[in-house]
Formats: C-alpha cells, structure tokens, sequence
C-alpha cells in the first residue's frame, strides 16, 4: 500500500509543483485548494499525512491541521509557509506537527521531513 | 513731550537799566504769564532755545549788536522776538524785522500795543510749534509702518482697481524674483500661474470684493519659476468706504511644501514596510514553485537525455540492419524492446506532457513576480511636480492588487469600477491614499474577524457623480464610535498599538486629497464597519502641491 499523502495549499501551482517534486517518492497525492474539499477528503480517505500550507482565506494551515488531528489522530502534520515566521513555535507544538517548511522549499529537506514524518 | 501751558516770556533787560514800560506792560498780561528776565543777549539766546519759552521780549537800551546776534541764535528754531524801540523810528523797525523780529513796539505805546502783540505772538508760536511736533510725530510713524512693511517676512502687494501694483514691499520683489522699485504699475496677474485666470483670488477680490484666506496659488516668478504661495487678500478701502482696490499678503509656501512631501514620502515608506512582509510571502508562493518546477525540470532533462541515448542506440542498430540484413534485425529487435522499456519506465509520455506544463507554469509565475515587483515599484516612486492624466481605476486597482497579498487570507475583496474619465492629477499620491484607506480597512476587518480563518468583507468602488471621480472603500470592519471618527484625520492619531502604523495614514490622505481640491467622507458605525468616500473634482482649482 503507498503511503496516501494529503497537500493543502490555495495556490493551484504551488500544487502542481508540489507533486510533481514527490513524483518519484511512492506516494498516493491527493490535492485541495480549499478547506473545505480539504475537510472532505479528510473524512473519506485514510490519510497518512498532512501538508498544508499556512495564510489561506477561509482557514489557516494550523486550523487544517488541528482538524486533521481530530478527524485522523494518527495521520503525520506537517505545515508549509511563505511566511514561516508569522507560526509560533508553541502553536506547532500544541498540534505536534512534525516539520514547519519554509517556501522556496528545499526538496530534498522537503522530501526528508515526509520520510521521517511517515517513518 | 508735554506741552507747556502756563506762559513763559524771557525778557531781555540789561543790568543798571531803569524799570521801562516794558515791564509794566508786560504785567498786564496777567499771573498765568510768567516774566523772565535775563541780563545779557547771550542769556536770553540760551534760554530761547527750551521748549517752555513762548516769546521774548527785547528791553531798550540792548545794544544793537547785541540784539543782532540774538536774532540770529533764534531765527530759525527759536520762538518769536519782540523789539521794543526807544522812540518811533520805522527805518530801524524794518531793519530788525529783517534780521528776524516778529514785531517791534515803540515804548512809549508798549503799555497799549505790547500785550496784544504779544498774544497773538505766543499764539501763533504755540500753533506752529504745535505743528512741528505733530509733523515731527507723522513722520517717525511713516518711518515706522514702513520698516515694518519691509522688514514682514512676507510679501505685501496693493494694487488699484485695475490690478496694477501701486505697493510692494522688499519680499515681494525677492518673491516675485523682480528688480527693486519695479514692481510699481505692473499689472499683478503677470505673476500668478492659472489655467483659469479669471479665478484669480486678486481678481475676484477687485470684482465682488471676495476675502481670501491663505487660499493656494501657483506664482510664476520674474525668471520663470514656479512656487507655491499663500496668498491673504480682501479689497482695500479709504476711510469713507470707497474701493481703492485690493490688498494682497503672498507668503511662500516652498519649504512646508517640500517638508510636507517629504512627510508624505516618508509615512508612505512606513506603509511598504509593513506591505513587505506580505508582499514577501507573495513572492515566495511562486518562487517556491518556480524553484520545485526547475529543479524537476533538470531530472525530466536528465531522463530524456537518458532516453535520446537510446534512441541513439535504436537509430545504430536500425542502420546495420538496413545495411547487413537477417542478421542485424535480431540486434534492432533488442534494442527495440530496451527502448520501449526505458520509455515505459521513464514515462516518457507524461515527461514530455508535463515539461510542457512545468514551463509553462514557471513563467506565470516569473510574471506574477514581475507583476508584483513593478507594483511595489510604482507604488514607491515619488510623482513628478506637475500633474499628469492618468486613469484612477487603474490607480485604485494595482493598489488592490499590492494589498491583496497582505490581506487575502482575512479578507473577501469585491471590485466595482465604474467608467470614469481621466483624471488630471497625482497618481503615486492617490495609490498613497487609495492604499491607506485600505489598509485601515483590513485592519479593522483583522480586528474583527482575528484568526479565525472567517472572511471580512471590503468593498471598492468607484464612480463619476456629478462630476466627481468618487472612490469608495467600505468595510465590514470593527467600525470607530463617534468621537473617534471625529479624529480621524488628525495627525498622529492611532487606535492601534505603538509601533503598528504611523498614526499618519488618513492625514496623510486627507492632506494629498485636499491638494487635489477634493475632500474624504467617513462613515462608520461600531461594529458594523465604515466607509471611506474619496471625492476627486474632474477640474481642480489651480493649486500647486
């Protein structure tokens, strides 16, 4: 079974890039662009992991993933920002989330931190 | 100086003379006249030239060259000189009235004619003297008004009226950069620069008698120059009330302009850093898949390379085959099935398909990039003096689209651009207010809806009303009560903590709007929201911010 790996992020092309860079990482991508299909597909699949993005309209990242942690506790968190200094340290800890990455991304950091969040 | 009112007459009588007529007469005038004697003609030249002597009266028997010098000390300054002769002698009467007496009584008729001579005398002199003062007093006040006209660090005009100067003081000239003494005569709208010169302050001060009070004016200067002035003007009447023209006080208003555009400048630096951090996070969406979209991009080029290798292969054992027969077409066969393995296993397909995707996708977002770079660069860039066409929609909207990154996870934005005719104006200027007003917004939606992850809702509008370009920004913000409402526009005046803006965005905007002759309208309810109205005249009134 490949690991089913769930991104969030408004941002259609930051998307596209995101799974074209975990193309070759073996895992089922499921994309949603906003927090509501997010939430959907939270609920119907059995989510391994969580990546979201942070400042979104409607919800932000830290808000998708304290959902993610109610709806599927054992599923990995980890959040990617433009603005990573805008996340405090405390509200990362709260939610235990494993890695917060920073955009431009690194991908071979980005694809480190999957590895070792799903290990 | 005090005017001296009891009487004093010197009377020159010389020592070891007989008591004389003189005396006697004298004593008629009564005890309000005082009666000095004094022994010598030098005495009395002395004492003539106070203040408090009214008149002298010269005895019989002075010697007559004597008498002469006497004259002479007193003659111009000194108080009039009465000759009292021994007998009647009307050739020697005339020659002491050329030498300078007022008049010349025969003793034998002084006890008759002396005190009515002297009388009329002392009165006459108290007139004259009277006068001098007066004249002296005329004359330090003009002396006075005039230094102080000069020395106002201000420029002073009047001019009849016809508009044509008929004062100006020494700032006036350095104002109006022309020579001293020629501004007299010169018509005086020469040096206002107006697209509408009708609308003159000074010519409507001379044709309905309008006040103007430190009004706007663009001054065009003797060499060309063009500054900006106050002018104070009202029309100038005499004590009758009748028009004589106007009075006009012009002060420059270069130095607060450039102090003020420098504020502007600088309270508009404050509001791009505190863009920066969102515009920042702006670049970083695109930048961060650019930079994921390269880096696969170098993988994809890495395999087709691994791919055209095959091909190569492919393409040799294709010739040995076409060139040996039989034997060359097993060896073709297994190249064959390596390079449909290779392709398989590479998806070549979909490599190819999503390189095609990868860059396209890349350069929208170098454009975005662009985009955002050249926004903040033209938000940035001070204007120009002058004025420039320029379309306000386009104006309100690159200013959305800066903010729009800072805001867009708290906020709904909803455009609405009427069509509106160009605008001649200061487009950096209104970005500057278009941009405060917005931000002021997405603060108050911030501190109403916080974290949440809820959308607050900010409407833009735009409009052509009655001749107006009207721009509207409503909010669905915390809204102000009233009495903060009313304080809006001060300078320095903050809601929000120390450090989180100037406390100079909205009297920043109401300053550059009011530099455009149009004003801001603000409405606001307690946790409702408020609305900004931007009311821009199509025409403005020739002022030169």
């Amino acid at each position: 079974m490949k690991p089913l790996l769930l991104i969030v992020d408004d941002e259609i092309r930051v998307l596209s890039a995101l799974r074209r860079a975990l193309r070759k990482e073996g895992y089922e991508i499921l994309t949603a662009s906003t927090p509501k299909e997010a939430l959907a597909l939270l609920d119907e699949r059995e989510i391994d992991a969580v990546l979201s993005d942070h400042k979104m309209p409607g919800m932000t990242g830290l808000q998708i993933l304290r959902e993610a942690r109610r709806r599927r506790p054992g599923a990995a968190r980890l959040l990617i920002s433009g603005w990573p200094e805008a996340v405090q340290q405390r509200e990362l800890d709260a939610l235990a989330v494993q890695a917060l990455i920073p955009k431009p991304w690194d991908d071979a950091e980005l694809k480190a931190e999957l590895r070792a969040a799903l290990r | 100086m005090a005017q001296p009112t009891r009487v004093c007459i010197v009377l020159l009588k010389l020592p070891g003379t007989p008591e004389s007529a003189t005396v006697a007469a004298l004593a008629r005038l009564g005890a309000e006249v005082a009666v000095e004697a004094v022994p010598s003609a030098s005495a009395a030249g002395v004492r003539a030239l106070e203040i408090d002597v009214d008149l002298i009266v010269t005895d019989t028997g002075v010697p007559a060259s004597e008498l002469r010098a006497l004259l002479e000390r007193v003659r111009d300054e000194g108080p009039p000189v009465i000759v009292v002769l021994a007998e009647d002698d009307s050739a020697l009467a005339m020659d002491w009235f050329r030498r300078g007496a007022s008049d010349c009584v025969t003793a034998h008729a002084a006890n008759e004619a002396l005190p009515v001579a002297a009388l009329d005398l002392i009165r006459r002199h108290r007139a004259s003297r009277e006068r001098r003062i007066a004249e002296r007093r005329i004359a330090s006040l003009r002396r006075t008004t005039r230094n102080i006209i000069q020395n106002i660090h201000s420029a002073l005009l009047v001019v009849d009226g016809a508009c044509r100067v008929t004062y100006a003081n020494a700032p006036a000239e350095d104002l109006l950069g022309e020579l001293h003494g020629s501004l007299i005569g010169q018509v005086a709208t020469r040096w206002f620069a107006s697209d509408a010169a009708t609308d003159l302050p000074l010519l409507r001060t001379l044709a309905k008698g309008e006040r103007f009070r430190g009004t706007e004016v663009l001054l065009e200067r003797a060499d060309g120059q063009r500054i900006p002035a106050a002018i104070f003007c009202g029309p100038m009447r005499d004590d009758e009330g009748r028009e004589l023209g106007a009075v006009a006080i012009l002060q420059d208003l270069s130095e607060m302009r450039r102090l003020q555009r420098q504020l502007f400048q600088s309270e508009k630096m404050a509001s791009i850093g505190q863009l920066a951090a969102g515009v920042a996070h702006e670049i970083n969406n695109p930048s961060g898949f650019i930079d994921a979209n390269l880096f696969q991009m170098e993988e994809y080029v890495a395999d087709l390379r691994r791919l055209w290798r095959r091909a190569r292969s492919l393409e040799s054992a294709a010739r040995s085959a076409l060139a040996t027969g039989s034997e060359g077409r097993e060896a073709l066969r297994v190249e064959l099935a390596a390079w449909r393995g290779e392709a398989d296993e590479l998806d070549a397909e979909f490599l190819l398909e999503d390189l095609g995707k990868a860059i396209r996708e890349s350069r929208e977002g170098s454009e975005r990039i662009r985009h955002i770079v050249q926004d903040l660069r033209t938000f940035a860039r001070p204007d120009g003096r002058e004025r420039v066409w320029a379309d306000v929609n386009q104006c309100v909207d690159s200013t959305a689209n800066i903010v729009w990154s800072l805001m867009k996870h708290a906020v709904e934005l909803e455009k609405d651009y009427g069509e509106l005719p160009p605008l001649l104006c200061h487009p950096g200027q209104l970005k500057q207010v278009f941009m405060n007003l917005l931000m002021n917004a997405y603060q108050a939606v911030v501190a109403r809806v916080g974290d949440s992850g809820a959308l607050g809702r900010i409407a833009i509008e735009t409009r052509l009303d009655g001749g107006q370009v009207v721009v509207s920004v409503q909010d669905q913000g915390v809204g102000v009560a009233p009495e903060v409402l009313a304080r809006v526009f001060d300078p320095f005046f903050t809601t929000r903590e120390v450090g989180a803006g100037t406390g100079l965005g909205l009297s920043t905007a109401f300053h550059l709007v009011s530099a455009h002759g149009g004003r801001i309208e603000a409405e606001s309810r307690e946790g409702t929201g408020s609305t900004f109205r931007v009311l821009l005249p199509q025409t403005p009134e020739g002022r030169g911010s």
